[in-house]
């Protein structure tokens, strides 16, 4: 136990707390941050379950709850406080959800949902230390061990409708006349449980946009990326790339411009940076749809671009003063 | 219920209101030389404690009285009332020199930025923080004592401009200084962001800054030649004239304002001032305000990891590394933060308002450029 510290003067009739300054502060808390996020997902949640049935709602609810477990024994492990109230391990565990196909088995959603906490964040130093988006790692280490029950055009092969992204890799730009934009746009394109709700992933965005939770710089700067990557290939040639509207919706730009690439830990900080980052993961997704092997280039893109954020951190304006 | 905001417009309802005078002073003498003993019979104005700084300013007695206790902290007077006052020095008509800013520094002025010469001399007229009016009300209330104080300054800086900087829209000047109007939010009010907007330039060499509250001090030392024993304070709206070494416990009485146990007390601003942990400590000659904050009206500060998402950088008006700085300063590598705008900093204190993670960033910079500080001292001697 630490000695008593006598101060002059000290008072125990009325107890003042002592703060550092400021003593007003924004009064924006981790807590009410994530909060928001699981709010601005809960629209694409609630559309996930209506397309997929309650499949959808059983695989979000497995890998946020092996997320939160992880995260319990891991701060045990660690023996730091069980901070699990601030929904950043529910968070994340959704958001690794919502990349799965909606008929992925009970233990790729629980193995998914422990991997982001436990190698995603917890190696790395727990929240906020993560170098690479959490879900991703979890999503890239799946992917790769269990590639059949990854496949989201494979696994939901009963549906009638057909992915995108994949129609585009292995069909080429010819077949994507089946699709009516628009129906992609409201989500009626397979893909990732939820990372497909087109609309309700934009209009949670747009939620976090507004209530000042994310900035402008990454989402802009990456649906630019996106957009204008696509329409420099388009321009080069129209019957072998397909157009930028094409990339804007299909996939999970939307969910990655609005949830991934945002993510506080993994990408920098600074406007330049900022919007450096969200530039080069875009231009990176259209050009992993181009050339890749994979079908939807948001996750890896997104991961390429966290690798380059400390380097773009280094893009920064000189400190006041400093000439 | 807390009303948050960054403006500094706001215009005072009144004039200044007197305070009825304490019965016991806690001066404070933390970091100060004593000059005085327990059991000494001080007349009104009389010197206490020295600045160990160069340039620092003497502290005296507000009130005549006796000497009660005295600690490392503080010391307290028990008034007796007493009319008898210090003779004044005639500072007015003495001539530029050492002299004159030694019988400056006797009277309480600090005058480490009034040493030497300078081309620019900026004089910040603006409120200093949110909620504090006390800049806006000397500016309205003080004329005399400023056109004395900016001559005084003028006399020992010989700067070639003088320039006053009020919050735009605001009418009013000091006869030998231009008016130069500026955005009255928080954080323009800083000294490093005044200068920068009158002269364009950040951090210029020649340029010398000083508030209307302590040229209105100057002002008041070179009219009376009585030492500073009191300082101007913004509470609860309006704006006191308060003595220095007032308790906190004797503005709460008199004032008729209430703190329960938990709340937090601010002397100086809601940005950069000070919490007190108790009622008997003294104000202090510098303190321009005094708040009271409701233990639930903000999350209190948490020993958090950061989780690197960039607030305060955004905010950052010196476009420093606070998230970097801080870390390092946690443990304790200062040389590293150095490295991250730790000398660019002015400390305003938006990144810890805007931490999500609730850390005490403006305390990590302040501990770290502390920490440099005391390292260079230990060196040198």
């Amino acid at each position: 136990m630490n000695p008593p510290i006598l101060k002059a003067m000290s008072d125990i009739s009325l107890r003042l707390t002592v703060s550092p300054p400021p003593h007003w502060r924004s009064g924006r808390t981790i807590q009410g941050m994530m909060r928001a996020h699981l709010l601005a997902l809960a629209p694409a949640a609630v559309m996930a379950v209506v397309m997929y049935g309650v499949r959808a709602f059983a695989v979000m609810g497995m890998a946020g709850t092996a997320a939160v477990l992880t995260e319990v024994i891991c701060l045990l492990l660690q023996k730091r406080d069980v901070d699990i109230d601030n929904y950043s391990a529910l968070y994340a565990g959704v958001l690794f959800a919502f990349l799965l196909p909606a008929t992925a088995p009970w233990w790729l959603a629980v193995i998914g949902g422990a991997l982001t906490i436990a190698l995603g964040r917890t190696v790395f130093g727990g929240f906020g230390c993560n170098p690479v988006c959490a879900p991703l790692v979890a999503w890239a280490v799946c992917r790769f061990s269990w590639p059949g029950a990854m496949d989201i055009d494979l696994n939901l092969a009963a549906y009638m409708a057909n992915s995108p992204v994949d129609q585009l890799m292995h069909f080429g730009v010819s077949s994507l006349g089946q699709f009516d934009y628009m129906d992609l746009f409201m989500g009626r394109g397979l893909g990732g449980l939820g990372s497909s709700q087109v609309v309700a992933l934009a209009a949670g965005g747009l939620f976090l946009l507004a209530a000042g939770w994310i900035r402008l710089f990454i989402p802009v700067g990456f649906l630019v990326g996106v957009a204008g990557t696509a329409a420099i290939y388009w321009a080069i040639d129209p019957t072998a790339y397909a157009d930028p509207m094409f990339h804007m919706v299909a996939g999970s730009t939307i969910f990655g411009a609005f949830f991934l690439a945002p993510d506080t830990a993994s990408s920098p900080v600074g406007k330049i940076p900022q919007t450096m980052f969200g530039l080069i993961a875009g231009a990176m997704v259209v050009i992993i749809r181009v050339y890749g092997v994979y079908p939807d280039g948001v996750p890896f893109a997104i991961m390429v671009a966290n690798l380059l954020s400390p380097l773009l951190e280094r893009l920064r304006p000189k400190y006041f003063g400093v000439r | 219920m807390l009303k948050i905001h960054y403006s500094l417009d706001q215009k005072p309802a009144d004039s200044i209101r007197d305070l009825e005078p304490p019965k016991v002073l806690n001066i404070s003498v933390r970091n100060l030389v004593l000059k005085t003993r327990k059991g000494a019979v001080l007349a009104k104005g009389d010197q206490v404690a020295e600045h160990p700084s160069p340039g620092g300013g003497a502290c005296h007695a507000a009130q005549g009285g006796k000497v009660k206790a005295v600690n490392y902290h503080s010391l307290t007077v028990q008034c007796t009332g007493g009319e008898e006052t210090v003779a004044p020095v005639d500072v007015a008509s003495m001539g530029k020199g050492s002299e004159l800013l030694r019988a400056l520094q006797e009277l309480g002025v600090d005058v480490a930025p009034l040493t030497g010469s300078a081309e620019v001399l900026v004089v910040n007229g603006l409120n200093p923080e949110p909620g504090v009016s006390v800049a806006q009300q000397l500016l309205r209330d003080g004329g005399e004592e400023l056109r004395a104080g900016l001559e005084m300054a003028r006399k020992l800086l010989s700067p070639s401009r003088a320039i006053l900087a009020v919050s735009k829209g605001e009418d009013v000047s000091i006869p030998g200084a231009e008016t130069v109007g500026i955005r009255a939010k928080y954080p323009y009010s800083l000294d490093a962001l005044v200068v920068r907007t009158v002269t364009g330039k950040e951090f210029p060499e020649h340029t010398r800054v000083i508030n209307v509250m302590d040229l209105f001090d100057l002002g008041k030392v070179t009219l009376t030649g009585l030492p500073v024993t009191e300082t101007f304070m913004t509470i609860d709206g309006h704006n006191y004239r308060v003595p220095v070494g007032t308790p906190v416990r004797h503005i709460l009485e008199v004032l008729d304002l209430k703190a329960a146990p938990g709340d937090t007390i601010v002397l100086g601003g809601p940005f950069r001032g000070e919490s007190i942990y108790s009622l008997d400590q003294g104000v202090k000659k510098e303190d321009y305000g005094m708040f009271i904050t409701s233990s639930d009206a903000i999350p209190e500060v948490q020993d958090a990891a950061c989780m690197n998402c960039g607030e305060c950088v955004l905010h950052c008006p010196a476009r420093v590394l606070p998230h970097l700085i801080s870390r390092y300063a946690e443990y304790e590598r200062f040389e590293e933060a150095e490295r991250y705008g730790l000398n660019s900093c002015f400390e305003c204190g938006l990144c810890a308002f805007n931490c999500f993670a609730r850390r005490p960033l403006l305390q990590y910079i302040r501990f770290a450029k502390a920490q440099i500080r005391a390292k260079g001292q230990g060196t040198q001697s």
